[in-house]
């Protein structure tokens, strides 16, 4: 099932790559980057969204399986959001002539970005497993304060970065839609992925960690 | 609801009178603020600009060092003896600590305020002659937003291997939204720095003086609330 989701994201972005360079491209050239930079930035902000509804669900009922969810779309989610910054860094300095400039979606971009190493950082050093979870669910819900910001300042707010560019072929937007669905495909295999070997490692340690109890109260 | 009241002033009374004492937090932040405003006025100097636009950001930066050290002291000295495990213990809602510990926190920014305030309008020859109001209220929110995730993370933090090193990058990170309207604040208040000029490209979204109010404080009642909540999961067992 999941070499299934590998291979039809595979396909998808593939196609609409391949649309991207012959019948779907857009002018200006540098333009072209919005089929990669628009999926990243969905699939961050979808990741985040479901880290904090599985924050909220790991609280409500301590189930493990949450935290590991959660975790898994922090990591998926940094990595489309270091695509999305960079990927937004390469256009700034094709179109504007600059790598970074302080406007407002870029440095709510930026910011979304430091939260999420932010909380890796904290997730990697707790040692306590079992309060790991709950400490990591809070951060995250907090961290998510920050992630309507940073959707609102895209959308509705005039900005330097505003999106000007209209489809004007329908193999424009379908290649739009193939690229955002691959993105997201790839997006769900990873968490999956990532989840079921978090979970997979929490099961190896678990008797390691009791049997290390066990001494303990021994002594 | 007097309760609520009685134990709320108990740790709050406790914990200031545990300062008060020992003098090692406000000494310390006082001195911290009052160097970092000197520093950055000899690097205005050299650079040779006006040095007045930098007032606002330093002021801030200031601020957001001594609300970090103060939020980790705050539970630093919980953690000697145990001493949280029995307030803990007491029948008192987690909450309520919160709100205790966050208002601790408040009033240390205050004081602080009080000396650093003055040294960075010194250094950086400002002037806010009938604008006192607005820098009070400036000033006043960014202490309870920086206070607010300053003590929810301190509690997170002291569970950690890292501990003190971590708080500055998550509080910095989280508070993020309430930064940047609060230095647009402060460069209007104290700068050469025109509404127009702000509002046109950098920062759309706190332009005016009043937006930018607006937005610390809805993003402070915003912390707040969430930091009450969950306040009782962090440090409960």
């Amino acid at each position: 099932m999941r070499l299934l989701f590998w291979c039809l994201s595979f396909c998808l972005t593939l196609v609409s790559g391949w649309m991207a360079l012959s019948v779907a491209a857009v002018e200006p050239a540098e333009y072209n980057i919005v089929y990669i930079h628009v999926p990243a930035a969905t699939c961050s902000l979808v990741c985040f969204t479901i880290l904090f509804i599985c924050s909220i669900q790991h609280l409500r009922t301590k189930n493990q399986m949450w935290d590991h969810i959660a975790a898994a779309c922090g990591e998926v989610g940094l990595v489309f959001a270091t695509v999305l910054n960079a990927t937004g860094s390469i256009f700034a300095y094709a179109a504007w002539g600059v790598w970074w400039t302080p406007s407002l979606r870029l440095v709510s971009s930026a910011m979304l970005w430091f939260l999420y190493v932010a909380y890796l950082i904290l997730r990697a050093s707790l040692p306590d497993q079992q309060r790991k979870g709950q400490i990591c669910a809070v951060f995250g819900i907090i961290a998510f304060v920050d992630v309507p910001l940073v959707y609102i300042s895209a959308r509705y707010i005039p900005d330097i970065h505003w999106p000007k560019i209209g489809f004007d072929s329908i193999w424009q937007s379908v290649a739009f839609g193939l690229a955002i669905g691959g993105a997201l495909l790839l997006a769900a295999t990873l968490i999956w992925l990532r989840a079921d070997i978090l979970k997979s490692l929490n099961q190896i340690s678990k008797p390691a960690l009791s049997k290390a109890e066990g001494t303990k109260y021994q002594n | 609801m007097s309760s609520i009241a009685d134990t709320i002033r108990a740790i709050f009374v406790k914990d200031l009178v545990t300062e008060f004492r020992a003098k090692q937090l406000l000494p310390t932040i006082v001195c911290l603020g009052v160097i970092i405003a000197w520093i950055f006025r000899i690097a205005a100097q050299a650079a040779s600009v006006d040095v007045s636009v930098a007032a606002g950001a330093v002021l801030f930066i200031a601020m957001l060092f001594a609300g970090i050290l103060a939020s980790d002291k705050g539970f630093a000295v919980e953690q000697e003896n145990d001493c949280i495990s029995s307030l803990l213990l007491a029948p008192v809602d987690a909450g309520d600590i919160y709100i205790a510990k966050l208002l601790v926190n408040i009033v240390v920014l205050c004081i602080f305020e009080i000396v650093t305030v003055p040294a960075v309008l010194i250094l950086f020859k400002v002037t806010v002659t009938g604008r006192w109001l607005r820098l009070i209220a400036v000033l006043l929110l960014g202490n309870i937003g920086i206070s607010s995730v300053g003590t929810l993370l301190g509690g997170i933090v002291h569970r950690t291997r890292a501990a003190s090193s971590l708080l500055s990058v998550l509080v910095m990170a989280v508070l993020m939204p309430i930064m940047i309207p609060a230095i647009v604040a402060l460069l209007l208040l104290f700068g050469p720095v025109v509404p127009q000029a702000v509002g046109a490209g950098t920062f759309g979204i706190a332009g005016d003086f009043k937006t930018a109010i607006g937005y610390i404080a809805a993003f402070d009642a915003i912390f707040v609330t969430v930091c009450w909540l969950l306040f009782g999961l962090v440090v409960g067992d």
